[in-house]
């Protein structure tokens, strides 16, 4: 079946991926990743001086500012920056940076659908340019099941949420050794390697479902996920080998 | 957080420059940077970097009663929060004074200047308008960022397309832009800012000043003019005293550097439209 965005011809295929890091000067870190139209622009700044009131004794201080495209911050953005800082803090090793702040900006640049898996994923290539200590890396992929055909849409553009029935975003992070998977090796031997969903960072589903539904779209967004960890693992080495070669040079 | 002051010796290094008559980027006195103006895959975003300095706008509509004052109005509104991602100087919810001048200067260069024809965005009189708007995030910040913005809002305006509408007694029909092709707006002409910065008591002159000129400097101008040669903004808010005839010198400058980034933008409307074309057979 084709999708509605006519450029895919499987319910389970994501967007091109596209991803730029270190892009802005004056951050400390900053990063780019787009999921085909939607695209967000992700800085980091710290750890850094914290105001004395946000000040914590044992760990860095982390705050999130989302910014919509159009119109003024609102209530989504704060949903947006809550649930982006609730599944970052347990992630940044902030007991080694005591008394100071980290800063995330997260800007929609172009917006078409699953804008919350895309700034999870922006957010953790600008974390990784600005050299925060993490302990693990996430992933983020939305599902949506639509309600005419009962069927998974990953990565849904907005035009098909328009028919969901019910939207649900994972975030993983990468304690399942992303190298023993590929992502061609994903798509091949899709049932013989049952995924733990132990790393489940993040969860968030709206909409009337059925408990089977939610494990289906669990298990479909952890082997998408297995791709965007593997995109972000090739984008990161990519970069540190063309900065060796410019120290070099 | 707060802004390291520049240091002694990167603001000697500079000011021995520019007596020797360079710029520590290399550029001459009168040059602008580099100007990338790229497209988004929908009308009305327009992404402007200028040097390191890079702004995105984005123009959207949407339709709203009128004053009843001014019945057939429509409006143009600019939303300038200067995002800490430029510059983790700038603080969330608290207005900087650089942000008020930067969001009056637009508002001047853009709206008080008439370059939208805002007559022309009324549906029904006193019960339908447009009200156009412009949001403009500012993503790095290295200085200027008043002229950078207010390409990107002329750009951004000129590249956008409102769904076009049928008006049939009393019934307003929006189509969507599949149904009929959307219409761009009515732009009278094309104010540019053009921002100058003054070092050495005013002998000496710069166009288009880094963060760390702006730092420096000793006072500063903006002139915005459209290509007809036309005044429309000149705002010198504070710093050094200047000489009557440094602003003529310094509008002259300003008309030749309007002239070509008008140029600039028109090649890359041109550019982008033959794209679409392209796209769409």
């Amino acid at each position: 079946m084709s999708r509605l965005d006519r450029t895919r011809t499987s319910p389970h295929q994501l967007r091109p991926f596209f991803s730029s890091q270190n892009l802005l000067n004056r951050a400390d870190g900053s990063a780019q990743f787009d999921f085909g139209g939607s695209s967000v622009i992700c800085s980091v700044v710290g750890p850094a001086e914290v105001k004395i009131r946000d000040e914590k004794l044992d760990r860095a201080t982390i705050e999130i500012v989302a910014r919509p495209l159009v119109g003024l911050p609102g209530v989504k953005d704060k949903t947006l920056e809550r649930n982006i800082r609730e599944t970052l803090e347990p992630l940044i090793l902030s007991g080694l940076h005591p008394r100071t702040g980290i800063q995330i900006v997260v800007q929609t640049m172009k917006e078409d659908g699953c804008i919350l898996s895309t700034a999870f994923n922006a957010a953790i290539l600008a974390l990784l340019d600005a050299g925060i200590p993490l302990k693990s890396i996430l992933a983020s992929v939305t599902c949506i099941i639509d309600s005419r055909t009962n069927q998974i849409l990953l990565d849904p553009t907005i035009e098909e949420t328009t028919h969901a029935k019910s939207t649900h975003v994972f975030v993983f992070d990468n304690k399942v050794s992303i190298s023993s998977i590929n992502p061609e090796d994903v798509a091949m031997d899709e049932d013989s390697k049952e995924p733990s969903h132990t790393g489940i960072l993040f969860s968030d589903s709206t909409g009337l479902f059925t408990e089977d539904e939610f494990f289906e779209c669990a298990n479909a967004c952890f082997k998408a996920a297995q791709a965007v960890h593997g995109f972000i693992r090739t984008a990161v080495s990519k970069k540190l080998e063309k900065e060796y070669q410019q120290t070099r040079a | 957080m707060k802004e390291a002051e520049p240091s002694t010796n990167e603001r000697e290094f500079l000011l021995a420059a520019l007596k020797d008559g360079a710029r520590i980027d290399g550029r001459n006195f009168y040059d602008f940077r580099t100007l990338r103006l790229s497209f988004g895959s929908d009308y009305g975003a327009v992404e402007v970097q200028l040097g390191n300095t890079r702004v995105l706008a984005k123009v959207s509509c949407e339709v709203i009663k009128p004053y009843p004052d001014k019945p057939t109005e429509g409006f143009l509104m600019f939303s300038t929060e200067l995002s800490p991602m430029a510059s983790s100087a700038f603080e969330v919810g608290r207005q900087t004074d650089e942000e008020v001048l930067v969001s009056r200067l637009i508002e001047k260069a853009m709206r008080r200047s008439r370059a939208l024809d805002t007559e022309g965005l009324c549906i029904v009189a006193g019960e339908k308008v447009w009200s156009i708007r412009v949001d403009i995030h500012f993503l790095d910040h290295d200085g200027n960022l008043v002229d950078a913005a207010c390409i990107a809002a002329i750009t951004g305006l000129l590249h956008f397309r409102r769904p076009d509408v049928t008006v049939v007694g009393e019934e307003v029909t929006i189509h969507t832009l599949e149904q009929r092709n959307p219409v761009p707006l009515s732009i009278h002409h094309i104010p540019i800012c053009i921002s100058f910065a003054f070092f050495d008591k005013g002998g000496c002159v710069i166009v288009d000043p880094t963060h760390l000129e702006e730092q420096i400097k000793e006072g500063d101008m903006t002139i915005t003019l459209n290509v007809h040669k036309e005044v429309c903004a000149l705002s010198k808010a504070g710093g050094i005293p200047m000489e009557l005839d440094q602003i003529i010198q310094c509008s002259n400058i300003a008309v030749v550097k309007v002239a070509e980034i008008t140029a600039q933008i028109q090649a890359a409307l041109d550019a982008d439209a033959k794209k679409r074309q392209v796209s769409r057979k």
